[in-house]
């Protein structure tokens, strides 16, 4: 097949450069990597790390054996009749494709068979780009004061795993001093705590994801960019814009779900200044992209904590990510189960906040980041999570490369907010001021 | 090891229904306790416990919790078959679509076409001469509108199902009702009618998408009369709080209305899971059960239904589990704990307090159905459930 693809730059050199290659690949594979390869400028890098390896080693498999591999798809594609389209443009073609696999009644054999070929292919794209010896990985996840939490039931997801730490909050009664004490303070200059500045390279590789605005202002108050947040409460101003862009369009009319998605991100909306601590352009589409395609992350602020989690450990693999959960709104009968509707004079009922479905939610939400993080080559063996809740004097911490339940913690006193920093300063070997703190040896001993 | 995992999941099944529901779970005969209703007495209500809803989070011990009334009172008087599976993909249209015709659907998720065989609704009127009155499907989920008659040309429209959507006859009651511009209140009312036609243009998974209408149309009067007790419904000072409460509303005036052999009730509220929030799955899911429990209250209640009725709940497909994509937030994974789905039934002709193991499949509900209700369901994947026909 050949295509047309719209592409410069790097990603049209890299076309030009496998092109010999990329001919071999039945056509619906072909045609995902030049829509991959389209996006490049709003690829993370990780991303882009794949898209270049997965291109090395399909030049690098001889021809007989590439032909083997895809030999399913392409009979398939030849059944179907995708090979008798005439569109040239990859991301149409990916559409009529799919469409007609559908029609035909060939989609899940074909899906099933492009899931073989990368599962055969990404065990080996991922030994050489995730090896033994690369760095350590941090995930801490947070409770927001104000969430009813239950102790009885806490992180009941984890059960058997890990490790429960008592912890002494004397001096960390409120968030900000509970958050200050936990990341440290902001260093002068840096534009971030030091946990951050002296762990990573990039403000891609630190991020901050919560639901109101707590972290952000411990974490991230200078400039410039430093790390990466995202706060559900700040994005109110960008959220209510661009449900008013969806609701015109849903009273217009909408045929599909798909389309719908097609208009969505066809809109020009940007989040005001100073919403994202980091506002380069991959940042404004990632956020886009999850406040539409995640259900429920423009009507509930930790969905769209978890949501924007799972993806920014599924695309940027940052080396540190916080999570912060809060509070949700209660619905209301009817009025706020609605997409895109705003709140009127006509809402007499008032919002209200469900602190204790909070904490059903966030414990399954908690557990689907972990889950996430897991199956991600760049996490798994190779991470430290860290589970709090803010006024609960206990934490769990579970090692991916050692998850099994530790015996109780034997500790002569509970560790202090700033031993959990020297923990995490040790676990991804930064260095540990003097009189900062002790790590705690359960964990990283 | 796929054998062992079905094994345990069976012995799970039994230990979990033994444990706790033991004084229904006796070795009894399973036929001993049949009701007599003669088929031409009977009538059937199916209920699909709907929106997709994991095993986990209802019928395996974990769930019960959920599901009160279904454990301690409807499964007590009935049959229950823990091992169910949805077939074919995972979507509502197309799994309700599977339930109703007894044979995979693939057409588009969102209802803009028919199922391509034969319903119940149809199989019944046409081979039984019936009037639309006695065929009904009421449905929460707005991409139903197809739902009641298939494409065939030998069937469709003349015989399908009266579908009735709720939400959307509200809806269009509203805008009736305010367009008048007479009266006093005129305001007020354009003020409401703006307020629930937002909020009932509701879609849990999506984005409002269009609702199709069938050519087979409610008569005037008769649409007329249920939009205004509908509306006076929703005047109520206790006025309902789901879309499922009311198709709950609606099922019940059907049946006092027409007391129609043969009725579908698709809830739908479970869909939530889409938002994210388990707490607000979790209870929809205590919703439904209590939902089925009074529409069961009230077939008990009713002259026309008691004794000759037979109710079946039943998921019409199940969600992700954990480890796949968003677990219960999706149900598009076509992994086990999307199609793992169960069955209760309960009323005439259904032995008393007693269960099976056998696996079923949702595709034999249409068939039952149709041995039920004394017709047959030709071009069909399901089988009868031979412990109820």
């Amino acid at each position: 097949m050949q295509f047309k693809p719209p592409l410069s730059g790097v990603a049209a050199t890299l076309a030009r450069q496998y092109g010999e290659t990329l001919a071999r690949l039945p056509a619906t594979v072909h045609a995902f990597v030049l829509v991959e390869l389209a996006k490049w400028p709003l690829l993370f890098t990780p991303e882009q790390r794949y898209q270049r390896a997965l291109l090395d080693h399909l030049s690098r498999t001889p021809p007989h054996e590439l032909e083997r591999a895809v030999a399913a798809i392409a009979r398939i594609e030849a059944e179907s009749g995708v090979v008798r389209l005439g569109e040239r443009d990859p991301a149409r073609f990916q559409d009529a494709s799919q469409a007609l696999l559908r029609t035909r009644g060939l989609f899940a054999s074909w899906r099933g068979e492009v899931d073989a070929f990368f599962q055969t292919i990404d065990p080996r794209l991922e030994a050489q780009l995730y090896p033994a010896d690369a760095p350590r990985r941090l995930v801490v996840q947070i409770y927001g004061s104000g969430i009813a939490v239950q102790r009885d039931r806490l992180w009941k997801p984890f059960t058997g795993m890990g490790v429960r730490v008592p912890l002494n909050l004397e001096s960390a009664g409120t968030t900000e001093e509970f958050l200050r004490q936990l990341a440290g303070e902001v260093e002068a200059g840096r534009g971030a705590p030091a946990l951050f500045s002296q762990t990573i390279d990039s403000p891609f590789d630190g991020w901050i994801v919560e639901s109101d605005d707590a972290l952000h202002a411990v974490c991230g108050a200078a400039t410039p960019a430093a790390l990466t947040g995202l706060s559900y409460d700040r994005l109110r101003p960008y959220r209510d814009d661009l449900t008013r862009a969806l609701y015109r369009k849903v009273q217009d009319g909408v045929d599909s779900p798909q389309a719908f998605a097609a208009y969505a991100r066809s809109l020009r909306i940007a989040p005001p200044a100073g919403t994202l601590l980091n506002p380069a352009d991959i940042l404004l589409a990632f956020v886009r992209d999850v406040l539409i395609t995640g259900n429920g992350t423009l009507l509930v602020n930790n969905t769209f904590v978890e949501w924007a989690a799972i993806q920014a450990l599924r695309r940027a693999q940052p080396r540190i990510l916080i999570t912060r959960f809060g509070v949700r709104d209660r619905l209301k009968p009817f009025s706020s189960m609605v997409l895109f509707s705003q709140p009127r004079p006509t809402d007499h009922v008032p919002i209200a906040q469900d602190p204790a479905g909070s904490f059903i939610d966030v414990e399954q939400l908690s557990y689907y980041i972990w889950l996430n993080a897991e199956k991600n080559p760049a996490y798994r063996t190779r991470t430290l999570y860290l589970f709090l809740a803010e006024g609960v004097d206990e934490m769990l911490a579970i090692r991916s490369d050692a998850p099994a339940a530790a015996p109780a913690s034997r500790r002569a006193t509970p560790a202090r907010l700033v031993d959990v920093r020297a923990t995490m300063a040790r676990w991804l070997s930064a260095p540990t001021p003097q009189g900062a703190g002790q790590p705690i040896e359960e964990i990283v001993g | 090891m796929a054998n062992s995992a079905m094994m345990l999941r069976r012995r799970e099944a039994l230990r979990v229904l033994a444990a706790c529901m033991a004084d229904w779970w006796l070795p009894r005969q399973l036929f001993a306790q049949r009701s007599s209703a003669r088929p031409s007495d009977r009538r059937v209500i199916v209920v699909t416990f709907g929106g997709g809803v994991r095993y986990e989070d209802t019928l395996a011990r974990e769930g019960w919790v959920n599901i009160p009334h279904l454990a301690s009172d409807l499964v007590p008087q009935g049959l229950v078959y823990p091992v169910a599976r949805h077939e074919g993909l995972t979507g509502h249209f197309n799994s309700t679509g599977a339930l109703i015709t007894g044979s995979r659907q693939n057409i588009d998720a969102y209802g803009s076409e028919p199922p391509v065989t034969p319903t119940i609704f149809e199989m019944f009127r046409k081979e039984r001469a019936l009037p639309p009155e006695e065929a009904w499907l009421i449905a929460t989920n707005k991409s139903f509108g197809l739902m009641g008659g298939s494409r065939l040309r030998s069937f469709g429209d003349p015989y399908s199902a009266n579908v009735v959507l709720p939400k959307q006859l509200l809806i269009s009651t509203i805008k009736a009702a305010v367009s008048t511009n007479a009266g006093p209140g005129v305001e007020d009312r354009r003020a409401l009618a703006e307020r629930m036609m937002v909020a009932l243009d509701e879609g849990y998974e999506g984005f409002g998408w269009r609702v199709y209408e069938s050519s087979h149309v409610l008569s005037a009067d008769v649409k007329a009369s249920l939009a205004k007790s509908l509306l006076a419904y929703f005047n109520d000072p206790s006025s309902p709080t789901s879309g499922d409460e009311l198709t709950f509303f609606m099922a019940k005036e059907i049946m006092n209305r027409f007391a129609p052999s043969l009725l579908v009730v698709n809830f739908w509220d479970i869909d939530i899971a889409h938002y994210g929030a388990y707490s607000l799955y979790l209870e929809a899911i205590r919703r439904t059960d209590r939902l089925v429990h009074e529409l069961w209250q009230h077939v008990q209640a009713s002259p026309q239904y008691r004794d000759r009725t037979t109710l079946l709940v039943v998921p019409e497909m199940g969600r992700d589990s954990d480890v796949a994509g968003n677990g219960f937030a999706n149900h598009r994974s076509g992994d086990e704990s999307c199609r793992r789905v169960w069955l209760v039934a309960v009323g005439a002709g259904v032995p008393k307090g007693t269960g099976t193991e056998r696996p079923i499949r949702t595709l034999d509900v249409a068939p039952t159905v149709a041995e039920l209700l004394g017709f047959k369901m030709v071009e069909c994947e399901g089988t009868p459930l031979a412990e109820l026909t």
